[in-house]
């Protein structure tokens, strides 16, 4: 059961903070971004590749965090406003087109082949009969400081309050004298280099491998719009949500449907797990769980 | 050189039918379909299944379109109550789940191995002729549905398709049934993308789910939004181009001696940086639709 518990949690920080950053930023632009799942990669990438030519694994983490926040805003900036003119459903298509180019010139420099940090080899802890790696712990930890101090910038800042503000009514807030321009800058790098980091923590616990952005991108959307797009904090539970089904799925003995002792669902059925969570929020709740305010139809 | 051309030609035709399809859907109908691929699959996994079951090519065929256009009714009432981008997000995880089906029932499917050594579509002629007979019946089966699409653009339920992207409310006033009229197109474009799945898999005589992947929905995408969304001659076009930039790789390779890594990263980034520069400076695409203005 704890084995369970920390697997689940162990998922669900993989997936927060990249899940996070996507809906912070949908609440304010009001687009699906898939590139964002790319940074996530992108980011990945970057950290092993610092963290191998020799650079300490936090700078090293901290540094493609910056560069992933950097990449975001400049994207912001060069891309996505102008394809926001045109509506929506372009700068989707768009963000489309830009995790492509990004995918490419990953797979081109850095080949098809996974990267993982050179880190030494340690023996999982154990807590009673569950084990976890030590790289997980250290996932987990950060993620969760990171998400406690987010919630602190959101509630009790002036930036966020100006950042809510935004999201919820763009017009009365510019009114009101927002400068909607520069929290627009700071949101694209909060969620650029919450990507990044978030792909640098999940390539401790496996590797950076060119197709890691878009193995994400449907969990990472189910998360996301579980918990209402736009709705930063809601993401996390979404993710929460789906970390619990693909374990619940994978611990699952369906033996009894059988009558056998032990029959589980198969290992490549496991993906489908978020897939159908993603579709069955979409039915039943397609503003989210926890949806009080902002509606679209 | 000859053959080469023929088969840059034939790939573009196969392609065209299925960017038909999607313009169908996203330019006339404005409908977000990111699991288009499915219904390609659908088609393609019909011929290679009802070849291992021992069926004629047609029989199978016509199998695949009625299975593309039972899955397009469902995926249409999903789309009941959904913003368009949300409905496009859904699509996406729809097509997931058929590649995943695909790849894990071996029984069925071969799996991961796929399913080989399907019949061409003329095994009777000789080998030479063979590849020129497909070219050219592919060439008219394009034009045909060209012809077809254009007609259909221009007929009441092409109107009346266009003034539900346009205007829903709208349409909704003057008793159109916006969710029939959603679910017609979206089964008419299932049923031509099926056909263009089944034709793919008996041209390359092969099938598996690799054909299903996200990234075979967004080159789709990108044929259409390249050549113009809504205007026919702009999607065929734009398969013609894509296609193009696609087998243009294999010589830049040998050409300039670079790895199969690179060559892979190419063919992607090229696709994308079209797209990317298409929508930037001409959102219309290469031949827009000429939308016909009331002074």
């Amino acid at each position: 059961m704890l084995q369970f518990l920390l697997d689940t949690l162990a998922r669900t920080a993989d997936l927060a903070l990249i899940a996070l950053g996507l809906s912070l930023v949908y609440g304010l632009a009001k687009f699906p971004n898939v590139a964002h799942v790319q940074y996530a990669m992108l980011g990945a990438f970057v950290a092993v590749a610092l963290q191998r030519s020799g650079c300490p694994l936090p700078l090293a983490m901290v540094a493609s965090c910056l560069a992933m926040g950097c990449l975001a805003v400049l994207l912001h900036i060069g891309v996505f406003r102008r394809l926001l003119r045109s509506g929506p459903a372009i700068a989707m298509i768009g963000s489309l087109a830009l995790s492509m180019i990004i995918g490419a010139l990953v797979l081109g420099f850095a080949g098809s082949s996974p990267l993982s940090y050179r880190l030494p080899i340690e023996a999982p802890l154990s807590l009673g009969e569950a084990m976890l790696a030590r790289s997980q712990l250290l996932s987990m930890l950060t993620t969760l400081v990171l998400l406690v101090l987010f919630a602190i910038v959101l509630f009790k800042t002036r930036l966020g309050r100006s950042m809510r503000a935004l999201a919820c009514n763009a017009p009365l807030a510019a009114a009101a004298g927002l400068n909607a321009d520069g929290i627009t800058y700071w949101v694209n790098f909060m969620s650029g280099a919450l990507a990044g980091l978030g792909g640098s923590l999940l390539a401790m616990n496996t590797s950076a491998y060119t197709n890691l952005g878009s193995d994400l991108l449907l969990p990472i959307f189910a998360a996301a719009i579980l918990g209402g797009l736009g709705n930063p904090l809601g993401a996390v539970l979404g993710a929460l949500l789906i970390a619990l089904t693909e374990t619940l799925v994978t611990n699952l003995n369906i033996g009894w449907l059988y009558g056998q002792a032990m029959a589980f669902i198969p290992v490549g059925y496991i993906g489908a797990a978020s897939f159908l969570m993603l579709l069955l929020a979409l039915i039943f709740r397609p503003y989210g769980l926890f949806d009080r305010e902002v509606r679209r139809v | 050189m000859f053959e080469f051309c023929l088969h840059v030609l034939t790939l573009a035709c196969i392609y065209g039918l299925i960017a038909l399809a999607l313009n169908l859907q996203a330019g006339y109908t404005g409908l977000l379909n990111f699991g288009h691929i499915a219904f390609v699959g659908i088609g393609a996994y019909a011929v290679g299944i009802g070849h291992l079951a021992g069926w004629a090519l047609l029989p199978s065929l016509i199998a695949g379109v009625l299975a593309a256009m039972a899955l397009a009714w469902l995926v249409a009432r999903l789309g009941r109550n959904l913003a368009s981008d949300y409905w496009g997000i859904a699509t996406l995880a729809v097509a997931e789940i058929v590649r995943i089906i695909a790849l894990n029932q071996d029984s069925l499917t071969g799996g991961a191995q796929g399913i080989s050594a399907l019949p061409g579509l003329f095994a009777g002629a000789s080998n030479a002729h063979q590849n020129l007979y497909t070219t050219l019946l592919l060439m008219v089966l394009t034009a045909l549905f060209a012809v077809l699409s254009v007609r259909l653009a221009n007929s009441r339920f092409g109107r009346a398709l266009r003034l539900l992207r346009e205007q829903p409310q709208l349409a909704s006033c003057l008793g159109y049934d916006l969710l029939q009229l959603k679910s017609r197109a979206l089964m008419a474009s299932a049923a031509l993308a099926a056909l263009g799945g089944a034709l793919l898999a008996s041209y390359t005589s092969y099938v598996s789910a690799d054909y299903l992947l996200a990234a075979q929905t967004f080159l789709v995408w990108s044929m259409v939004m390249i050549g113009g969304l809504g205007s026919v001659r702009g999607v065929l076009l734009g398969a013609l181009l894509v296609q193009c930039a696609y087998s243009f790789v294999p010589f830049a390779k040998d050409y300039l001696n670079i790895g199969s890594d690179v060559a892979g990263a190419l063919r992607i980034g090229l696709v994308g940086v079209i797209l990317l520069v298409c929508l930037l400076w001409r959102s219309g695409g290469l031949l827009p639709e000429r939308l016909r203005v009331m002074p």
